[in-house]
Order: C-alpha cells, then structure tokens, then sequence
C-alpha cells in the first residue's frame, strides 16, 4: 500500500518534471516565433490584406485587376526573364568556379580568397554596384574607353549595351554567381573522392562519373541554390532602378507606386507584391515537387 | 607463375618514399594480408594495385599482362573501400548493377547478376532500400558485392571493417573469407590488426615504413617472426638482449640466467649481443628437474584474460609475460612468490638485427 502510494507520488512528480522540460523546450522556440511573426507574418498579412483594399480600406478585387494590364505583365515577364537568366548564368559560372577551386587541386588560399571575396561580392548590389559598372562598361566607362584607345574596338557598336536587357543581366550576375560560389562550396566539399574512385574501379569513364554520381547527388543543391539565385534576382530593386529607367522590372514598378510622386497608389504596390510572392511559391512548390520526384534517396 | 605479380615496387611522393624494395607474387585464389602500422605504405601499394597510383619505379602486373600504366578504369580490379564509398543516390541493387551497367550487359543479365550477389551477402531483401537505411555491416557488404559483381580478376579491400563494432568486425571477416574461398577469387586485404590478418590469410606480408619486414603464413609471422618489429607488431612477445656464451651450442646469457636456444648462431662470437624473443606461452613453470633453460624468477603480476592468465615475472632485472591456459583448478602462484620457469629450446628465437 505504501509502496503503491510512493509510486503514485514518484508518477506525479516525473509528470511535473515532464511539463517542465517541455516548457524549457518550447521556451527556446519563443524567439524563432517572434521573430516570424514579427517580421514575416505580420508584414505578410498586412500586404495581401492592402492588396485588397483600395485607397480609402474598403475591400476591392481592382488592385489585382489592374496587374493584367500590359505594363505590368510586361514587367512580370521581365523580372521573371532576367532571374531565370542570371539564376542559370550565375549558377553555371559560380559552379564551375566553386568546382575548379574545391576539386580542381588548387592551392588553399585561392579558395579563401574566393571565398571572402564571394561573401563581399553577392551582398554588392544596388546602387554602388550600377555605378560601379556604368564607370566600368557605361558610354564612357573605364573599359569601354580602354577597349576604344587599345584596341580600336567600340563595344557599343558591336552591339553590347549596358542599359538593355543583357546588360542588366550582366550586372546582376555580378551578385548572383558569388552566392552560387558560397552555396555550392560546402555542397563540393561533400563530393567525397572516394565515389569517384569506386566509379572509375567499376569501369566509369569521368563523363559516366558526373552523369550517374555526382551530378545526381549535387542535383538538390543545384535546384535550390538556383531556385535562391532566382529569388535573389527577382527581389532586386535599386540595381535595376540604378542603371536604367527603361528596364522596368517589378520591384521598379512597386517602389513607383509606394514612393513616386506622379503614381503614387500603395495599394497596387502591394498587389504587385503580393503577385511575386506567388510567383515565389509557385516556384518553390516546383522545386519541391521536382527534389521529391528526382532525390529519393534524400528521404 | 605468379598469378599477381608486384616487381620492385617504389612509389615516392615527392621526396617522401611511401614504398620501396616491394616485391611480392600470388598465387591465384591466394588471400594475402598487408599488415602494418598506420601510414607504413599499405594502402599506397594497394591504390598501385587498382591503378590510382602509378609507382614511381617498378611493374604490376595480373595474369602475365602488365597493367602498370592502365588507368583504374581499364583494369578488371574490384576494390572495397574502408568508408564503403557506396553511391548514396542509389539504391543497393542499382550499386551493385553499376558496373554492368557500365559495361552496357544486359538488363536482365544485370538483374540475374544482382540477384546472384545479393544472395551472396545474405541481403535477398535489400536490393530496393538505399544505403543510408542500412547498417555499417551491411553496406561494407553491399560495397563487396558492388566489387564482386563485375567479376574482377583481383580483390582489393583496404581496411573494410575498421569503421565496424568489434562483433560485426569478427563476422564480417569469416564472412568475407568464406566469400573469398567460395568464388576462388585472388584477394589483398590491407589491415593493421594482426589477429584479423592471422585469422584471415593465407600468407601475410608485414610492413613497415615502406618496406616489407617479413612475408609468410600465418602460423610462420606468428611463429618465426624474422625481425624484432615483426615480433613486437604480431601478438605479445618478450624481446630482450642476451650475451652469446657458446655460438656453437647456442648458449646464451641473460641478467645472469643461462638460456640455450635451437636456432643456429652462425657468425657471432662470444660475447656478442643478440636480440632473442619468446611469446608468453611459451613458458611454464619448471615442476620435474628439467635441466635445460629453467630460470629463477620472482612472481611479479597476475592478470586474467578471459581464457588465459597471464603471468608477469621477473628475471634478473628484466620483466616478462608468461600465458597459462585458465581454468577452474589452476593453482596460481602468489605475487611476490619465488619460482622457477622454462621454455624449450625452439622457444627462443633469434632476431634479425
Ligand atoms: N597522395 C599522397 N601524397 C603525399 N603523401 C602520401 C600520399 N598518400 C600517402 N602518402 C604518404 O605515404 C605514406 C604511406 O601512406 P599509406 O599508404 O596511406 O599508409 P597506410 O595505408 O599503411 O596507413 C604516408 O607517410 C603518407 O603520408
Ligand atoms: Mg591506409
């Protein structure tokens, strides 16, 4: 009887000790919560909720409407071009590049210093870096007058232009194969040598390698550093604002509406964000879609 | 002839030499070990072997044709990998078809074959799960299966059960050995344990900093160690120095004891100092009036082993293990006691250097 009453105590207290650990524990997710809500739910909601007010608050589907009109379709289609182009461009190039200094047996400190200079360079946007190349390749930048005097060449004659489409490309791609460098590094760095020589014991050829091993293993990190590569490029703002006011991609078009003075309708600014983030999670759901079909050894 | 045949092997790196003087024939459907302490040149001859390394100097060659400067690629070698080195987007069927699959065989030659090996490693079930689902055992089994599959000429395993539990360690390798003897497959297993290189070979090479120390049997490595790191590296041995007193007799002198040994000791003189070595179970205390080698010995230490116990006495100043079998009616003798122990005549070996 006793002992059965001593168990029931030693029961009660374990429970207790049970609701007190599971406090602590969710104690630590308190800040993670915050933050979100703080900073992603809230903002979140008031943007799709401002989508569908008009001016005065009143509830009002003309915001979204208004973003099948050819301007701002136009500006979709743009942002959505130059991110799939810089995300592929940049994705390829940073790759090669990560591959050559993590498998291509260079010396240690090349690889530091693409490292570091990978850290600096994918967070150089905006305007610096518009500036940065209208002095380097504009009308009169530093190397189209070098390319002009030196060799006699006039790259805008030969059709280059730093203020269309593939100029704007190329400066976003300033910022967006570093970030692919600082992804795949550590993706690389598990790319464990001895596959390569089971591989090549088993008879595989370099090409048979990277089409049956390493390619497939490094496919999750591919699709998602280039679903992030778009994403960085889809959310810039001031670089293309910077360089051109003709190229009038979304996030143009949205500060247009926030803090112009001739367009000013917030409203329809936060529709044209609220039109990314499904262009985001259309994406991401496509990426998650193609990982499962393509990673099942992941799971 | 020599079914694989390593001719004056020397590999350097840069000015480091990993390996010299390395010359070894096998046999076909040989099992032979490479035993050595880490970074000894073990796994660099082994990786000369599969063609990931070119030797610097000398000739490898398989089945009379010399394969020295073929690309791993090109060489009928199955090599098993101390990491298992499974391709971890495939699935366990999908590793082991993958070399088939290089060599274009035919899908249904390649399901038969897989199925053939999965039976072999006992593993009917797992030819659809991934290896990331299996334990260390099974995918170091799976890797062999891998390397098996392609029906190489040669095996190579570098350390396959180093990363394992003691007890799968144990099975894996008879396992291994049976697998090995059922398919009459030539095999070179790198290890640096000598109990799994004693129980595995057929003949063991023991190395050391890049050169080999002794080549024989096991019974013969155990036995008859050649050199003193042969006979400190393999099993618990007592090495000493003793002065010769009578080459022609092989009497020999230790603090003060006199030992006479079987071995010849041709070319020394009196006076002379040799290294001599006597495994621990070769002693036993002197009960009849045996003449020869008895010594005087004071009891030192007593440690059970499971089913040894071994003995730590002393004799003059040096200390020396001596093994007894255990068992329940052992009357053992007290620390500090005074004794006397033997060995025989062949027990006392003479080493090289
Ligand atoms: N690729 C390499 N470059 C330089 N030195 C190496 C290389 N591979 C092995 N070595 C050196 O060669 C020696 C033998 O190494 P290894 O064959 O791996 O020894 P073990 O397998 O017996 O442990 C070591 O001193 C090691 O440092
Ligand atoms: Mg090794």
């Amino acid at each position: 009887m006793a002992q059965a009453t001593q168990n029931q105590i030693r029961a009660n207290s374990s429970q207790r000790s049970l609701v007190i650990r599971n406090l602590v524990a969710w104690a630590g997710v308190v800040p993670f919560l915050v933050f979100v809500i703080l900073f992603l739910f809230w903002p979140a909601s008031s943007l799709i909720t401002g989508s569908f007010q008009n001016q005065s608050g009143a509830f009002t589907l003309q915001n979204i409407i208004d973003l099948f009109t050819p301007s701002i379709m136009n500006a979709y289609m743009l942002s959505i071009q130059i991110s799939i182009v810089t995300a592929i461009g940049g994705g390829i190039f940073g790759f090669m590049l990560a591959y050559a200094v993590i498998q291509g047996g260079l010396p240690r400190w090349v690889r530091t210093a693409l490292t570091t200079f990978s850290g600096v360079a994918s967070n150089f946007a905006g305007v610096p870096l518009a500036f940065a190349f209208i002095a380097t390749l504009g009308h009169t930048g530093f190397l189209t007058a070098l390319f002009a005097d030196k060799l006699g060449i006039d790259i805008y004659n030969l059709g280059f232009n730093l203020y269309n489409f593939w100029g704007l490309a190329l400066t976003y791609m300033y910022f967006q194969f570093p970030l692919m460098v600082l992804i795949m590094a550590p993706a690389l760095d598990g790319l464990r040598e001895e596959w390569r020589e089971a591989s090549e014991n088993l008879g595989a050829s370099s090409y048979q390698y990277w089409r049956y091993v390493a390619l497939p293993i490094l496919w999750p990190s591919l699709l998602g550093s280039t679903i992030l590569l778009f994403g960085n490029a889809f959310g810039a703002y001031a670089t293309a604002y910077a360089l051109t006011r003709t190229l009038n991609v979304v996030t143009v078009l949205i500060g247009d509406q926030i803090s112009g003075n001739v367009l000013f309708n917030p409203n329809l600014g936060y529709a044209l964000a609220f039109g990314m983030i499904v262009i985001m999670a259309v994406s991401i759901g496509l990426y998650t879609w193609l990982q499962r079909r393509t990673a099942r050894w992941l799971q | 002839m020599a079914f694989l045949e390593l001719t004056n092997i020397r590999k350097q790196f840069g000015q480091a030499v990993a390996v010299e003087d390395f010359n070894l024939k096998v046999d076909r459907g040989e099992f032979v070990s490479f035993l050595g302490p880490s970074g000894c040149g073990k796994t660099t001859t082994l990786r000369m072997i599969a063609g990931f390394e070119i030797p610097t100097v000398g000739r490898v060659a398989v089945d009379n044709v010399d394969i020295t400067d073929k690309a791993p690629n090109q060489r009928n070698v199955g090599m098993v990998f101390q990491s298992y080195a499974l391709f971890p987007n495939m699935t366990v069927a999908q590793n082991i078809g993958f070399g088939l699959r290089i060599r274009r065989e035919s899908e249904s030659a390649i399901k038969e074959r897989v199925d053939e090996m999965l039976a072999l490693i006992h593993l009917e079930q797992k030819g659809p799960s991934y290896p990331s689902q299996l334990s260390g055992g099974q995918q170091q089994r799976v890797a062999l299966a891998r390397a098996l599959a392609i029906r190489p000429q040669v095996l190579l395993l570098d350390e396959p059960l180093s990363a394992l539990d003691a007890k799968i360690r144990v099975s894996l390798r008879a396992e291994i050995r049976a697998i090995q003897r059922k398919l009459g497959i030539t095999a070179i297993y790198v290890t640096h344990d000598q109990e799994e290189a004693l129980s595995i070979s057929d003949r063991i090479v023991v190395m050391s900093q890049g050169h080999m120390e002794q080549v024989g049997t096991p019974f013969e490595i155990y036995n008859f160690p050649q050199t003193a790191f042969v006979a400190s590296f393999v099993g618990t041995l007592n090495t000493t120095t003793a002065e010769v007193v009578d080459s022609a007799r092989g009497v020999l002198q230790i603090d003060g004891a006199r030992l006479e040994t079987a071995e010849k000791l041709d070319g020394r003189q009196k006076g002379d100092k040799v290294t001599i070595a006597i495994r621990p179970e070769r002693f036993s205390f002197a009960s009849e009036q045996k003449k020869a080698n008895v010594v005087d010995c004071r009891i030192e230490n007593i440690t059970f082993l499971g089913s040894i116990v071994r003995i730590q006495v002393s004799i003059g100043s040096g200390k020396y293990y001596m093994d007894t079998f255990n068992n329940p009616f052992l009357e053992l003798p007290k620390i500090g006691d005074k004794d006397q122990v033997t060995c025989s005549r062949e027990a006392v070996l003479v080493l090289k250097s």
